[in-house]
């Protein structure tokens, strides 16, 4: 093949950036994601190193405290319950099926994630509020939402039950669905191919799904304040003793608070690790 | 049997348009076509993954259109095996299984059984696909559908495997529908063959047929004839040829002359007078240093232009008065008739050679 040499005279080569110039830009990059990392880890470190030892060490004497954190996990879990049996089924939709208002639904799912959490307090206790219809059929059938126990489990599950449906449809669309089909040939009905191949296979996705909302259930504070102040979750004390006693008596709750969210995000990285 | 009359189906944008074909029971259908023409679609229509929007669809000669896949007693294999990989390679093949006397011999007889005990990220692509085809035949299908099963496998495999369908396929009598995009195993496995693009059938008939009469020139094209040649074709007589045999099939055929360029070609077609296309397999061109004595109707001087190796055989390329000529001749023609670029010959085929669409 014959080359012009005229041509690569005067074609202009792309300058390269010296190795100088490489370094720097390497640096200042460095530098801002450093800062970064160090305003997200800094206040929670230094919370946990001020307020963690003295938190764990009057967990043992102070039963309020014990007792927040009790009802912290139960209604979190129980919200996390209630969010993977009713999420599940419209993730899989969603990941699966073209169906008319698929897209009504996927927003709806999202709209608690753009809601500032007290205006969805407010929202919810319109609702299921003793003045609302809802909430006056409810009490009357004995189940009082507002200032319940009742109440923290619906405001967890309104904030948190979107991060599980978007997690766990995630989950089901990495699944490829020709895997069901091959199912369905070899006798599986829809939900015995679900079953026997989707959930297995979306398993770890949905665990983590199921993991994120229940951090988010734990650390909510915003609606469950609105609808429930009484009894206490864990950073509704927190705040509680900030407002009442001052920084240096809420320290330890918050820190305890921060120590008990830390378990989730463990868990979260050993399942991440394990899948891959 | 498997029998599609005017199916049509949508798979997300695609759509699959008035599908008609039948393929009898115990026949191996083959259905060809280039990529994104629906080939896969097709089958999952047949499996009732993907749903009939009308037309029928019957199996075994019953109407299963709206069946459910489980429900409709048919295998898929996909070109990527789709093993399920939280299972072990024995669980995979007796997941729908009959009995496990069944998956034991049907994964005995494709070699996997040694396979068992081993999880399917550990398999290679081939015996995926060899896992993934004993697992649909362990359900004892009456319809198979192969979705390019052979392409990932290595020669040495892949004869194998075919031998091995084969064999199964002869003693069980199931039908099978297989997509390839190789028309050399359509012709080697398939009693039919069905052309398909943009979601239509383009052609049906027996694999002989649709590669020597393809119905048109963007089918000729696919399959791979090198001479294809627009022109006009024009009847020249209203009764078949004297030298031509008196057969049922071809007295329908009548003597034309096609003109392409400066050449005008002699062959039988029933056609009108108007723009056509004449195909011709450059293996029907045959390369002489002087004109033939013989019965060949079509004769044209011209120079070779191009000499390609192609496998077992030579493609030569001769200039016919402007018009290129491509013909395929053995090594050793090359050499008896010491072709080489620059040289004269004669290229010559037949009138029942060219096929007019």
């Amino acid at each position: 093949m014959e080359i012009d040499a005229s041509a690569l005279e005067t074609t202009p080569v792309p300058r390269q950036p010296n190795a100088v110039a490489r370094a720097a830009i390497a640096v200042v990059v460095a530098l801002v994601a450093s800062l970064f990392l160090l305003f997200v880890l800094a206040p929670v470190v230094g919370l946990v190193a001020s307020g963690g030892g003295r938190g764990l060490s009057i967990l043992g004497r102070d039963a309020e405290l014990r007792a927040s954190l009790a009802l912290t996990a139960i209604t979190a879990t129980i919200a996390t319950t209630l969010g993977v049996l009713g999420g599940t089924p419209i993730a899989y939709l969603l990941a699966r099926r073209d169906f008319p208002g698929r897209s009504i639904v996927a927003a709806a799912m999202e709209l608690p994630l753009v809601i500032p959490h007290p205006v969805a307090g407010i929202a919810l206790l319109l609702v299921l509020g003793r003045a609302s219809p809802v909430g006056r059929a409810l009490y009357e059938a004995g189940l009082r939402v507002a200032g319940s126990s009742t109440g923290i489990v619906c405001a967890m599950l309104f904030v948190s039950a979107p991060l599980y449906v978007s997690a766990a449809r995630e989950a089901f669309a990495r699944v490829d669905a020709r895997y069901e089909s091959v199912a369905r040939t070899l006798g599986d009905d829809v939900w015995r191919a679900f079953r026997r191949v989707t959930l297995p296979l979306a398993g770890r996705g949905l665990t983590a799904a199921a993991v994120v909302m229940w951090a988010r259930a734990v650390s909510e504070f915003g609606a469950i304040v609105i609808l429930t102040y009484n009894p206490k979750v864990a950073s509704v004390l927190s705040y509680d003793r900030f407002t009442s006693f001052g920084l240096n008596e809420a320290l330890p709750v918050a820190a305890v608070l921060v120590i008990f969210a830390l378990v989730p995000l463990a868990a979260l990285r050993a399942l991440r690790r394990e899948s891959k | 049997m498997i029998s599609l009359q005017l199916v049509n189906s949508k798979a997300g944008a695609f759509r699959l348009s008035d599908i008609t074909f039948d393929v009898p029971q115990g026949s191996y259908g083959v259905v060809i076509g280039p990529a994104g023409s629906g080939k896969t679609t097709l089958l999952e229509t047949i499996a009732g993954v993907v749903k009939t929007t009308s037309g029928r669809i019957m199996l075994g000669g019953e109407d299963l259109t709206s069946a459910p896949p489980e429900r409709r007693r048919l295998g898929i294999v996909y070109q990527h095996a789709f093993l399920f990989p939280h299972l072990s390679v024995q669980e995979n093949v007796a997941y729908g299984s009959l009995s496990e006397s069944i998956a034991a011999d049907v994964a005995d007889r494709f070699g996997v059984a040694d396979l068992f005990g081993r999880p399917v990220g550990s398999l290679s692509g081939g015996e995926r696909q060899l896992v993934a085809i004993a697992r649909a035949l362990a359900r004892r299908p009456e319809v198979l559908l192969l979705d390019e099963p052979f392409s990932a496998l290595d020669p040495r495999t892949r004869s194998f495997a075919r031998r091995q369908l084969r064999a199964l396929y002869y003693e069980r009598h199931f039908t099978v529908l297989q997509v390839t995009h190789d028309f050399s195993e359509a012709g080697m496995l398939g009693d039919i063959a069905i052309m398909l693009d943009k979601g239509r059938v383009l052609q049906k008939g027996t694999p002989e047929e649709v590669f020597r009469k393809p119905a048109s020139p963007y089918i000729a094209d696919f399959l791979g004839a090198e001479n294809v040649f627009a022109g006009t074709a024009r009847p020249i007589k209203a009764e078949p040829p004297d030298w031509l045999e008196s057969s049922s099939d071809q007295v329908t055929e009548m003597p034309v002359a096609f003109t392409t360029g400066a050449l005008t070609f002699y062959a039988l077609g029933d056609v009108v007078s108007g723009p056509a296309h004449a195909v011709i397999r450059a293996e029907e061109v045959s390369l002489s240093a002087e004109p033939s004595t013989s019965s060949m109707q079509n004769q044209f001087r011209g120079r070779i232009t191009e000499i390609v190796p192609a496998g077992a055989l030579t493609k030569i390329t001769v200039d016919a008065s402007g018009t290129p000529i491509i013909s395929a001749v053995t090594a050793r023609s090359v050499r008896e008739l010491s072709l080489g670029v620059g040289k004269d010959v004669v290229a010559g085929f037949k009138a029942t050679a060219i096929h007019i669409c």
